[in-house]
Parts: structure tokens; C-alpha cells; sequence
């Protein structure tokens, strides 16, 4: 196995999604990135997320696609540098039309909270201490 | 450190999932696993799966379990070193329950096809040639 992921999801809007992500932080691949799909760059070389519209997600599947707010099937879960990091990104995502469907969880070594996107897939940002 | 990614994805059945898992060849890692979830090293240090039970996964949400044989919300893609390990895999895959929703695809420089786990959640692998 390779050290690359892609995270394919289906969103609603793609430039709504698009810039959604990009107040997060993210970036996206141009080389990857059409009217259909975008390609977000979590960590450069081994972790993507693409977001493709529905209509485009729909042609992978013989199934229908989930409402992911009504409905869920995967947390992605992301590791993070700092407690910081967690908290930051949560704050970015609320304030750019996400929610937080909980309080953040602190269990000293391990710190964890979660935000929704806008089309209701649940993201996890957990920090945990470095082991001594 | 680097970035991790960890894939929680409920399952019906904790060992029946993890004996699918293991039949493609995939590890766990004993640390991350209990009777409610069991941690499938894809990279090590870099990306997991986490299966976990249905009753477990919903105490972590506030919405119902999609079912993910009647319809899905992810697609998790995961890049192969060789042609053979995009074949093997979904082999391996249909054997031990799965399924493979659609023949795998030629372009030459790439080839790709996904299985659907016995829960129905879907895998695509994808070998490109290098650049």
C-alpha cells in the first residue's frame, strides 16, 4: 500500500465547500480540481479530501448518496499539533458555517472536539501528548 | 509529527469485520482495540481505520447510523504500489463476503476498482503509473 489517501465526499455546493475549506485553512490541488471535484490538500503527499458534487459522487455509487445531516457514516479524524490547532480549527468552522455538535473533550493527554461541515460530514480534531 | 487520519466506520459485527480486514492482510493495532472498536493500520503511524460498533458509534454522534448498504456518504480511496495489488485486493475482498460494484477499470497509466466491505461501506483502490 501507497502513503496517499483520498477522502472522497459529496457536497451540495462545490464553491461554497471550497470555501469553506479554505477558511480552515486548507488549500486545494489545481491539478485535481474541476467544476465536479476538488481536490483538498490535508497533509501535501499522503492525505486528500475530494469534494465532488453530488450529481458527480452519484456516478461511483449504485446506491443513493447519504444525507449527511441527517445521517452518518464515517468521522473523519485528524490528528493535530496542539491543543490549539483543535480549538482553532473549530472556532474556523463555526465561524464560516459549520457546527460543533459537542463540547470539546479533555482528557488531560488526550484533547478532542469535532465540527460538522456544511453538508453535515463530522470531522474529529484530536491532540494527543506526546509520549514520553 | 506527522498527520494522521483515522476512518471511524460502524460496523454489525466487531469480529466478523475484523476477520474481513484481516483477510485482505491488513493489521490492528492491539492498543487501539477493545470490544467496542478495533484499529485497522492502513499506513502505520499515518492512516487507520477505526471499526466500531454501531452502539458505540452513535454515543459518538447525535444523528442516526447511515446504512451503508442502502446508501453512502464516503468513498475512501486508497493509492496501490502495483496493478496486481488493486486486483488482489478486491479479490481477497469478494472472497471474504464483499463485493465489488463495478469491473476494474484500464486507462494504462491507471487502473482502479473498489469492493464494498460486508458493512457496505466502499473502498476504491487506484494505481497510477509514476510520472
Amino acid at each position: 500500500m501507497n502513503k496517499q489517501i483520498f477522502v472522497n465526499l459529496p457536497v451540495k455546493d462545490l464553491d461554497k465547500s471550497k470555501a469553506f475549506f479554505n477558511a480552515l485553512g486548507y488549500g486545494f490541488n489545481p491539478q485535481f480540481t474541476n467544476e465536479s471535484g476538488a481536490c483538498m490538500v490535508i497533509a501535501e503527499g499522503s492525505i486528500y479530501a475530494m469534494l465532488l458534487t453530488e450529481p458527480f459522487f452519484k456516478t461511483f455509487i449504485d446506491k443513493p448518496i447519504v444525507q449527511a445531516k441527517e445521517a452518518t457514516e464515517v468521522l473523519v479524524c485528524l490528528s493535530c499539533e496542539s491543543r490549539e490547532e483543535v480549538d482553532g480549527l473549530v472556532a474556523k468552522a463555526v465561524a464560516a458555517g459549520g457546527h460543533t455538535p459537542r463540547p470539546p473533550q479533555d482528557h488531560g493527554f488526550m484533547y478532542a472536539h469535532a465540527f460538522e461541515d456544511l453538508d453535515g460530514h463530522i470531522w474529529e480534531l484530536v491532540w494527543m501528548a506526546p509520549q514520553a | 509529527m506527522s498527520k494522521q487520519v483515522i476512518f471511524n466506520l460502524p460496523v454489525k459485527n466487531l469480529e466478523k469485520s475484523k476477520a474481513f480486514f484481516a483477510s485482505l492482510g491488513f493489521g490492528f493495532n492491539p492498543n487501539m482495540s477493545n470490544e467496542s472498536a478495533a484499529m485497522v493500520v492502513i499506513e502505520k503511524d499515518k492512516i487507520s481505520a477505526m471499526l466500531t460498533t454501531e452502539d458505540f458509534f452513535r454515543s459518538l454522534i447525535d444523528k442516526p447510523v447511515a446504512q451503508a448498504k442502502e446508501a453512502n456518504e464516503v468513498i475512501i480511496c486508497l493509492m496501490c504500489e502495483t496493478r496486481e495489488e488493486v486486483a488482489g485486493l478486491v479479490e481477497k475482498a469478494v472472497a471474504a463476503g464483499g463485493r465489488a460494484p463495478h469491473p476494474l477499470e484500464d486507462h494504462g497509466f491507471m487502473v482502479t476498482q473498489g469492493f464494498e466491505d460486508i458493512d457496505g461501506h466502499l473502498w476504491n483502490l487506484v494505481w497510477m503509473a509514476p510520472a
